[in-house]
């Protein structure tokens, strides 16, 4: 569905996407991470045709998006970042209009319309001006714009930036019914939703792409993803000197809690489970053990390791 | 052409469905009146030797607010979406840049084109109202509203150039007064330096000043409509292009 191929973009000496290639294909979901500034919406906006790129080319359906930008923009639904929308407009009536825009028949319209409003919960304001309705209604005009004429591809750019818990949940559940039957791109820096809805993930960082993968490949790969948290009550060093010794075993950190109790870290290297083996010496020296588990790594931990700047 | 008429509509909608064009309309209304009552004023108390369209066209009040309705109608129409980011929406639908420029444009045109219905009512009224004749007669006052709306397709694309330039309607308004009150100056440079200057003829050929007098005593020119309507489509052009630099720009 997208070919990104060395796509770049300066403004004038600062160069805000530096050569990024990824692939989307048909029916995928895909979040694209970046931290503030990274070239997320630079991207979007190229994809989008409203930016020209300096180098570089992609491919929307098949069509480039500098020499065919009208065929592309035909087969997207764009959902800018802060959802500009005109104000002094009623939402039917800017739905009705964005939809002619993107060639609507009446009778089409008036169908999509209809389905559209429900699908974004919209209905009940559906006679509304823009101006009056909150920052989450708003963002669901913006979501029902992008929607209205049934594109291919969803470019949805922090679709749930700025909201409220219940409404970011009410957008997401929204996302994972659209994602049946279309392909998203979604950019945001809120990883929580990335790991609920995504089953692609594509991180940038000042410009560059530094992952493509599945958000539960990435966690897996991460070397920090092998680290067992153990609570035991018994001797220290000798709980210490046990559980260093065992094979694959990298370090062990103790953690006094109460009574006794102490959580012990366990590092251990990438790929393996030491799980078994830790209950069996603690069963061994009938030290008490209450919790045994290994912590997986969180795509926070992933995009933190990817892109922090030290 | 669909999208054209889409877009031309809903910014002529802009115009109409808000008490923005009926407030302008209302204004333009009222400053026709007083220029026309003031200059029927003057025909009370003294003889005039030119007749009632040329005096009510020339007298001063008529520039002061024909120059003002120019960045009220233009100045919003690309800075307000460039300050909010709908721009981003409207051009990332499939519209070409031209279809979102000419439609701007002529639904500003078009609004003011309208503005100058109150001051056909007012003459008619007059011939309606008095059994005496009118100080006037059909080509004097067709001629001058002729010239106004023709000078109106300049003008407005103007306003639309600086419209483009800018995200800040109130700098807009600023910049598009400022071109008007250039264009406007050049016209009288004649007057101040006669007939000498080796440029007489070509600020003679650009002065809207005369331009007005002329059609407003019933003397239509051909030379005008193809000064306004060449240098309007080059205008339009500017402001395409401005538009579309962003596409192009390194």
């Amino acid at each position: 569905m997208i070919e990104v191929a060395n796509l770049s973009k300066n403004y004038g000496r600062h160069t805000a996407v530096d050569g990024i290639s990824f692939e989307v294909s048909k029916g995928e979901i895909v979040g694209f991470l970046g931290p503030n500034g990274a070239g997320k919406t630079t991207t979007l906006r190229m994809l989008t045709g409203f930016l020209p790129p300096t180098s570089g080319a992609a491919r929307i359906a098949g069509h480039d998006i500098f020499r065919e930008s009208l065929d592309v923009r035909r087969h997207i639904g764009y959902m800018p970042e802060n959802v500009p929308l005109y104000t002094d407009m009623r939402v039917r009536e800017y739905l009705r209009f964005r939809g002619s825009l993107r060639g609507l028949k009446a009778s089409q319209l008036r169908k999509r319309l209809g389905k559209t409003l429900d699908i974004c919960g919209l209905t009940h304001v559906r006679r509304k001006m823009i101006k009056t309705l909150s920052k989450g209604y708003r963002q669901r005009v913006g979501l029902a714009d992008a929607l209205i004429h049934e594109p291919d591809l969803l470019i949805l750019d922090e679709p749930t930036n700025g909201l409220d818990p219940n409404q970011i949940r009410a957008i997401r559940s929204l996302i994972q019914n659209l994602g049946e039957n279309h392909t998203i791109l979604l950019s945001t820096h809120i990883l929580s939703e990335v790991e609920m809805t995504c089953n692609k993930v594509v991180i940038i960082d000042e410009g560059k792409v530094k992952a493509a993968d599945t958000p539960q490949n990435l966690v897996n790969s991460m070397r920090r993803a092998g680290r067992i948290s153990v609570e035991l009550q018994g001797p220290r060093e000798e709980i210490e000197t046990k559980l260093s010794a065992v094979d694959d075993v990298t370090k062990v950190a103790c953690q006094p809690i109460q009574d006794g109790w102490s959580r012990y870290t366990v590092f251990v290297a990438p790929n393996t489970d030491t799980r078994l083996r830790i209950s069996a010496i603690a069963h061994n020296m009938q030290w008490p053990l209450r919790s045994l588990a290994r912590r997986s790594g969180t795509l926070e931990e992933v995009f933190v390791e990817l892109t922090r700047r030290d | 052409m669909r999208t054209f008429r889409i877009l031309f509509f809903k910014e002529l909608k802009g115009y109409f469905l808000t008490p923005f064009g009926w407030l302008i309309m209302a204004f333009a209304a009222m400053m026709q009146g007083l220029s026309l009552s003031t200059t029927l004023k003057e025909y009370s108390e003294s003889a005039m030797p030119e007749n009632l369209v040329f005096a009510t066209f020339q007298s001063p009040i008529f520039w002061f607010y024909y120059l003002f309705l120019f960045p009220v109608l233009t100045m919003r129409l690309f800075s307000e979406e460039n300050r909010s980011g709908t721009l981003e929406g409207l051009l990332t639908a499939p519209v070409k840049t031209w279809q979102v420029v000419l439609s701007k444009y002529f639904a500003a045109y078009l609004t003011f084109i309208l503005l100058w219905i109150p001051a056909l009512i007012h003459f008619r009224l007059f011939t309606m109202l008095n059994d005496i004749p009118p100080p006037f007669n059909n080509g004097e006052l067709y001629g001058a509203l002729t010239i106004v709306i023709l000078m109106g397709s300049l003008f407005t694309a103007m306003g639309c150039l600086a419209s483009c330039m800018t995200s800040s309607q109130i700098i807009a308004g600023i910049v598009c007064v400022g071109i008007l009150f250039v264009h406007f100056l050049l016209g009288l440079i004649p007057y101040f330096f006669g007939d000498q200057i080796a440029a007489a003829p070509l600020f003679h050929f650009i002065s809207s000043q005369e331009h007005l007098r002329s059609f407003s005593r019933g003397l239509v020119d051909t030379r005008p409509f193809v000064y306004y309507l060449t240098a309007s489509g080059f205008f339009i052009f500017l402001t395409y292009h401005l538009l579309d630099y962003r596409r192009w720009k390194p």
